[in-house]
């Protein structure tokens, strides 16, 4: 329709949740007016996506569209206010804005500080869509910081018992990894401006570092990747991340884990992989064996854990090591199907963090060794839980099994040409592992005998919002593992350099 | 055609009427009478209507399989995963089978589950998605879409083993056993399923397809290395091993009768374990390529049949016994399907194949030991709602009150121990002629013997623990004074039972009317061909009345049923002599099923747990502590900085505001002054 052609979407998306941001932080703190807030705009800016998104689908070159103003342009340094997206960054938005305007139906009772804590919601949609749009390495940096702040404070100011330690970890971890990550784009900016003036733009610095040999080439993916991956994260730089989750309210962890982490793999596909193409081939080994570490690690450590919420934390970091697996092999169907994974992970995880957060502030206690028969007392809650768990362990019929499907089979099909046929077994195991401390959680907590040692005489089911806002994630789970073609016709679409 | 429509192109619509009534039964099931139950009847009622119009239209017919061009599910690279529908007379047979028992079962279950209150709505839920799930894959056209369904069942299988796993009407205990159980169900499965993947993976790169029509085209195989095909049969049957409860992974299925006995009935029945076995006859052309494959797969089955049947033959629980047997005859099914396929395998080389009777008596016996196990369950099942135990040392005596269970348990007892013109006795002696066919092949010709003298074992294991189970429960006076009987069940259980005792006696009569042209495969100018090119019922009526090993069988049965007579209904014969009062070494090893579950626990204790906690250890102390070290160093050493972490928000606010208003200013003034 060309009614919709002439709307400036990408700035619209930066803004109506700025503008959210600003109108929630000046509603009376004690009323709760800031949930209306928040929920109105991050409907519209969800609305303005699927329009946007209608609007990429047909348009003459479908999921692809970008837009530039200049913002310091002299004779030394050159920055733009650059946007661009396409079907990697569609989808990602698309998620931040489906799981904003979730997190703020969940938390609609939130009555401490309930200004400021819409407020830093949309602030950090904000930042989200930044990342996912920018175009201009400064200005991601920029965006990437931004989404920092809003989170620090979330886990600080609403956070459990230790959330100073945590947030404070959580801080100081991302910041070190984004100052390497800093380093490195001044280094490829002052290598591709080759004694002119520094340009931050995407493709300028591509262009440029074109023909780099191919030792530059993988020191620098070597510096980006670092700092992409402590916001994955992967093992070892992963440790920021059951602690913050933990301390951290729902609204957190579900942004947290479900748009925020996949600014880490995003930026190894849109950066490390599009820029360095030798660089990913020296490094594609390694990134092989660390995605492997990672994804058994954390199914290991999911095991281990008595605290819910820790467990999906760890669990996390498992099904990210996923992701990272579908982008060593280097090719366009591992890459896809990594793609595919964030977004499956992204849907899986916010139900997730929701029941947790459900079981946490229903039955006072997250400790699985606490719990136990929940399903007798709050069956509607048990359900969601058990659909929730299902599908992260990747039960065909749902999202996340297309992912790991596709995932597995793209390392199988690259084992192919080696003598490391075996390696697939470690994938294939994690599915097995997976199942096996999902299961096993379910069984010590909502099934058997029903707990005596936590109070449940006044436990209440899930709420109205509640139950809402996980109902639309889990029935969004369901339709995209039904019909894995909506997500995958995006995905097809975008083009990146250095796979094959 | 009937009535000018083509049904078979609406065949996709058998699984979805179930699918349907899971959706409003889960939703909406409270709404209805009886949560929903006669919806989920309904949807079997008209599964099994448009199967029989589909089946009916299929055998009127060319007898080609029909395989319409698939829906395009998921494309990428050069590969495409399709969602399709494929029938040949085998898929007639099962989803003929599997809708008609379901809908008993549905039936029975008004009966059996009446008093479960809200609950109700979830188990016919869940029941009618069981059912789209094994109608599902017996019509899909492909390995993807096959293990779809495959999956599914395993989580029903989940849901409903686990069905009393909070609130378990008997209390605490046993919903923790249930709990356990569905847990345990689904993971040893799973190991099968991760296999069953891999399979998938090896076959969809070396066919570049896992379409039915692409990967049973011999054309397309000789381009394949007969490795690769081997390698992927072998992980296919992996899956086999885990769903059809197959050794070494059998033991998930005696703990699985912790859900309700309609779920076992279903399981062991209609659906879940035979999709295992389905998946073997089914995949005959991959399968077939390598002689060794199908030697695998006949150890497995005739392993499992013999050790099940032990198992069995000790154990005092009504429901386990059963279970047991399934086990048993699952390894039958497996065994009779290796042996064939172990023939036809060895004489591809040198032409046509025509069918061995070893496909025919797999695939036979699943159908009959449908019927009959459908009707040992549901008898039992009967029985228990009226005792309220599943103890058969507390039972006894029960033929007096309750006369239609009695009768048709014995039925199904004389039917499963191979009683001559019943069902299970025309199956079982094509078994025992299959395997003794490839018998004078070689060196593994003496394995199939050895395999065969295991099945003749078995034979007369099964008659035994079935009659023992039977005289236990029925003759006799009643041990247990405690125990009230109720009498005899409602019209609703009692009706399936009668109905399917007439199958258990008749089905096998099938055979010599036009089932033994149906359920067969044959190599035909080196194309694989389902249906058609069976023996004739006079030869196969001839080929089992003057074989020896006939009356061999039928006598070691016989012996089996005295024997079980003299001890338990007689009591001429003391057991406690032969097993030293249940001290004897053997007696606790067979009760302890030969030590499995202690050792799945073991290994899922070591390779799980203790791993896990070891990872935790790392996790917790070395790379957590290298962080919380490295941090502190940093912070002991600037004693004064330590002071800025008040623990305060508005503080930190105010230093970042500091750093970012600062960070600004120095890049304006570097910007600006060209510093840069």
């Amino acid at each position: 329709m060309d009614l919709f052609n002439d709307i400036p979407f990408m700035v619209l998306l930066l803004l109506v949740p700025l503008m959210g941001a600003v109108f929630a932080a000046f509603t009376h703190r004690n009323r709760n007016n800031a949930k209306w807030v928040a929920i109105i705009f991050s409907a519209v800016t969800l609305a303005l996506t699927m329009v946007y998104a209608y609007v990429m689908a047909t348009a003459t070159v479908p999921y692809l569209d970008a837009d530039s103003w200049t913002w310091i342009d002299t004779d030394y340094i050159v920055i733009s206010f650059s946007l661009y997206v396409d079907g990697m960054s569609l989808l990602m938005m698309a998620l931040t804005a489906l799981l904003v305007l979730v997190v703020s139906i969940f938390s609609s009772s939130e009555s401490n500080s309930a200004n400021t804590f819409f407020a830093l919601i949309l602030a950090m949609e904000v930042g989200l869509m930044g990342v996912y749009m920018a175009h201009d390495y400064f200005l991601f940096y920029i965006f990437w910081e931004v989404t920092l702040i809003p989170m620090y404070f979330l886990i600080s100011g609403w956070g459990g018992p230790r959330r100073h330690y945590a947030a404070i970890k959580f801080f100081i971890y991302t910041h070190v990894a984004s100052l390497v990550m800093l380093i490195a784009i001044f280094a490829m900016a002052t290598e591709a401006a080759a004694g002119g003036p520094l340009n931050f733009g995407f493709d300028e610095v591509k262009l440029a570092l074109a023909g780099m040999d191919t030792f530059m080439q993988a020191a620098l993916f070597g510096m980006l990747f670092l700092g992409f991956a402590a916001k994955m994260p992967l093992v070892p730089f992963h440790t920021w991340l059951p602690d913050a989750h933990v301390e951290a309210p729902t609204a957190g962890s579900v942004l947290l884990a479900g748009v925020m982490l996949k600014m880490g793999s995003y930026g190894i596909i849109r950066v490390c992989l599009d820029v360095f193409p030798e660089g990913a081939k020296a490094w594609q080994s390694a990134m092989i064996v660390i995605a492997l570490v990672a994804i058994i690690y954390g199914a290991y450590a999911c095991i281990a854990q008595n605290d819910l919420k820790k467990m999906v934390a760890f669990s996390s970091i498992s099904h990210m090591g996923m992701v990272l697996l579908g982008i060593a092999t280097l090719s366009s169907i591992g890459v896809s199907f990594a793609i595919f994974q964030m977004f499956a992970h992204g849907l899986i995880t916010a139900v997730l963090f929701m029941v947790c957060g459900l079981v946490g502030h229903n039955a006072g206690t997250r400790e699985i060794s606490l719990l136990g028969g929940l399903a007798g007392k709050m069956p509607i809650f048990a359900a969601f839980m058990m659909f929730g768990f299902l599908a992260s362990l990747g039960l065909p019929g749902l999202v996340g099994f297309v992912a790991e499907f596709g995932i597995i089979y793209s390392f199988f099909e690259y084992l192919q040409g080696t003598e490391y046929l075996w390696a697939v077994m470690f994938a294939l195991a994690s599915l097995l592992l997976t199942a096996g401390y999902y299961l096993w959680a379910m069984q010590r907590s909502i099934f058997g005998r029903e707990t005596d040692k936590i109070d449940l005489s006044h436990v209440h089911d899930v709420s109205k919002p509640e139950g809402i806002s996980m109902g639309i994630v889990c029935a969004l789970i369901a339709l995209f593992g039904l019909m894995p073609g909506i997500v995958m016709k995006v995905i097809e679409t975008v083009q990146i350099a250095g796979v094959v | 055609m009937v009535f000018g429509i083509s049904f078979m192109e609406y065949a996709w619509l058998i699984p979805l009427f179930p699918v349907i009534a899971f959706v409003v039964v889960g939703f909406f099931g409270n709404k209805f009478k009886e949560g929903g139950g006669a919806i989920a009847i309904g949807s079997a009622v008209i599964a099994f209507a448009l199967s029989a119009l589909v089946a009916y239209e299929f055998f009127t017919g060319s007898g080609d399989a029909f395989a319409p061009e698939p829906f395009k599910w998921l494309a990428f690279g050069k590969y495409e995963l399709n969602f399709g529908i494929y029938i040949d007379s085998l898929t007639c047979i099962m989803m003929l089978f599997a809708s008609f028992i379901s809908l008993l079962i549905f039936i029975y279950s008004i009966g059996y589950m009446h008093g479960e209150g809200k609950r109700k709505r979830r188990y016919y839920a869940e029941i009618a998605l069981f059912l789209a799930g094994m109608l599902g894959l017996v019509l899909s056209s492909n390995y993807f879409e096959m293990f779809i369904f495959w999956e599914i069942m395993g989580v029903c299988s989940y849901l409903l083993i686990g069905f009393w796993a909070f609130r378990h009407p008997e209390g605490d205990e046993a919903s923790v056993k249930a709990a356990s159980a569905a847990k345990k169900a689904f993971l040893v499965t799973r190991l099968g399923d991760v296999c069953f993947m891999a399979g998938l993976f090896v076959l969809l790169w070396a066919f570049t397809s896992l379409d039915f029509t692409v990967l049973f085209d011999p054309a397309n195989m000789a381009t394949v290395d007969t490795g690769v095909i081997m390698l992927g049969a072998l992980l296919l049957f992996g899956g086999v091993i885990g769903k059809s409860a197959q050794f070494p992974l059998q033991d998930w299925l005696p703990d699985a009768m912790a859900g309700p006995t309609t779920v076992s009935a279903l399981i062991h029945a209609a659906t879940m374990v035979k999709a295992g076995v389905y998946l073997v006859a089914r995949s005959y052309p991959l399968f077939i390529q390598s002689a060794e494959v199908m030697l695998v797969v006949a150890l497995i089955g005739g392993i499992t049949a013999f050790i099940a049947a032990t198992m069995a033959l000790n154990n005092m629980n009504l429901k386990r016994v059963l279970a047991y047997s399934t086990i048993s005859q699952l390894g039958y099914m497996i065994l009779a399907l290796g042996a064939g396929g172990y023939i036809i395998a060895t004489e591809m080389a040198h032409g046509d194949v025509e069918a061995t009777v070893g496909y025919t008596a797999g695939v036979f016996h699943m159908m009959n030991h449908a019927f009959f196990k459908a009707l040992l369950f549901m008898c039992a099942g009967s029985v228990i709602h009226a005792v309220g135990t599943e103890d058969m040392r507390r039972m006894g005596g029960l033929s007096k009150k309750m006369r239609i269970t009695s009768l048709t348990m014995l039925i199904g007892c004389l039917s499963i121990a191979g009683f001559p013109f019943l069902s299970g006795f025309w199956s079982k002696d094509m078994i025992l002629e299959a395997v003794m066919e490839p018998s004078s092949l070689g060196l593994e010709g003496q394995i199939f013997m050895l395999l065969f003298v295991l099945a003749l074992i078995t034979a007369f294991m099964t008659a035994f623990y079935m009659f023992r189970l039977w005289f236990l429960t029925f003759k006799g006076k009643p041990r247990d004074a405690s125990i009230h009987c109720h009498g005899e069940s409602p019209k609703s259980m009692t009706m399936p039972l009668m109905i399917l005792s007439v199958f258990a006696v008749g089905s096998g009569f099938l055979i010599f009317l036009g089932l033994n042209d149906i359920i067969t495969f044959s190599v035909i100018s080196g194309d694989f061909v389902v249906g058609g090119h069976g023996h004739t019922p006079g030869h196969i009526l001839d080929a089992i009345l003057t074989n020896v090993w006939t009356y061999v069988s039928l006598a070691v049965a016989l012996i089996g049923i005295l024997l079980a007579y003299l001890i338990y209904a007689r009591g001429s014969l003391d057991p406690s002599r032969l097993t030293a009062s249940g001290k004897s070494r053997l007696y606790r090893f067979l009760a302890a099923r030969y030590f499995f579950p202690q050792l799945y626990d073991q290994i899922s204790w070591k390779l799980g747990y203790s791993v896990a906690k070891g990872v935790d250890y790392v996790d917790k102390n070395m790379i957590d502590g290298t962080v919380n070290g490295l941090a502190n160093s940093v912070v002991g050493s600037s004693g004064s900085l330590r002071k800025m972490q008040t623990g305060n928000v508005r503080d930190y606010l105010m230093y970042m505001a500091v750093g970012l208003i600062s960070a600004v200013i120095v890049l304006y003034v570097l910007v600006t002054t060209g510093g840069l």
